[in-house]
């Protein structure tokens, strides 16, 4: 199969001409380093997400790079490199290093009524307030201990839609669960995360306010 | 859960994340919504509201996300390419002569590897 693909970057300015049936190693080699390597900062600070401590986050990063390596001619040159690199990096994780941990297993037939979870009426005023306490007093260890603390699979999720910027359909397919899952778990997952931001912020006022003396 | 009838209000606020989240599945759907903003101004001030606190919360998370790797681990990774890009050498060959080259030492590995590469081209090829 000698089909030539023809590669734009980002602007749609440079253009490549990519022939993995007679590429060379040397020649892969080069197109890995230069196309995949440069997400190695946001792998990484995905993986100190799903891993929580920087030593696994590491070692994971570097089994998605092999594992990214030894299949990269398999890749489709011009598709989503970097979707196609944190469906490596969750898989891995699931099948690696979350084996041995017991963790509470979410059933997802309980979230597909992911409607019922939002209130179907208008939010009063008062409803609102306990989510929106200001959140100016809030620091970077609160919002990752937040994350932190959430069920893995809403965490993933989130930061999937709200750091990386996926839609839905290309984080179904990172995760591997279908889209309207990938919605229950984005929406319960944010209210989850506003609710303990917000509890976070109120306790560091009522510190703030304790301590002012 | 009562029984009462679903009210366009209902409707609109049991998918508000998708208009926010621009996942509406066409322009016609988004028309939808706007005209009830217009009529219903308690569905848009609830719109509005649950947009900023979205963006809020993307903003506070990606400003907090954002550790850059170690320099240790791009080291790492570059060296791992290079001895791996040796091992591939094998690897193709055996592709392009299959059964020959079965005899080879540590072909049980690149027997795994391929699996993998099928699976995860699989994955990719069929969502698009």
């Amino acid at each position: 199969m000698g089909v030539a693909y023809a590669v734009m970057d980002a602007n749609n300015s440079e253009v490549a001409v990519v022939d993995r049936a007679t590429e060379s190693v040397a020649q892969k080699k080069a197109r890995f380093e230069r196309d995949a390597l440069q997400y190695t900062n946001q792998l990484y600070a995905a993986a100190m997400r799903y891993t929580k401590n920087p030593h696994d986050a590491q070692d994971l990063v570097q089994d998605v790079y092999a594992k990214a390596f030894v299949a990269f001619h398999q890749f489709e040159p011009g598709t989503n490199l970097k979707a196609w690199l944190y469906r490596i990096l969750t898989t891995t994780f699931i099948n690696t290093y979350r084996k041995d941990q017991r963790r509470p297993q979410i059933s997802d037939g309980e979230l597909e009524d992911w409607q019922i979870f939002d209130a179907a009426s208008h939010t009063s005023d008062q409803g609102r307030s306990a989510e929106d306490v200001a959140l100016d007093g809030i620091v970077d260890v609160d919002v990752r201990a937040a994350l932190a603390a959430m069920p893995e699979d809403f965490r993933m999720v989130v930061y999937l839609a709200d750091v990386e910027g996926f839609s839905y359909k290309e984080i179904a397919e990172i995760v591997g669960v279908p889209a309207g899952t990938v919605m229950s778990r984005l929406h319960r997952g944010r209210k989850l995360l506003r609710a303990s931001l917000a509890a976070y912020a109120k306790d560091r006022g009522f510190n703030r306010a304790g301590s002012d003396e | 859960m009562n029984n009462r009838v679903q009210s366009p209000c209902d409707q609109i606020l049991q998918t508000l994340v998708l208009f926010i989240d621009h996942e509406l599945p066409s322009e016609k759907e988004y028309q939808v919504y706007l005209n009830h903003f217009q009529e219903c101004p308690e569905c848009y001030q609830e719109m509005m509201h649950e947009s900023t606190a979205i963006a809020f919360l993307k903003e506070l998370l990606q400003m907090n996300c954002n550790e850059q790797a170690p320099q240790e681990l791009h080291d790492r990774i570059l060296q791992q390419t290079e001895v791996l890009a040796g091992q591939s050498q094998v690897e193709f060959f055996s592709t392009s002569t299959t059964i020959t080259n079965f005899s080879f030492d540590g072909t049980t590995s690149i027997q795994i590897t391929q699996e993998f590469t099928q699976e995860i081209r699989h994955d990719f090829t069929e969502g698009q």
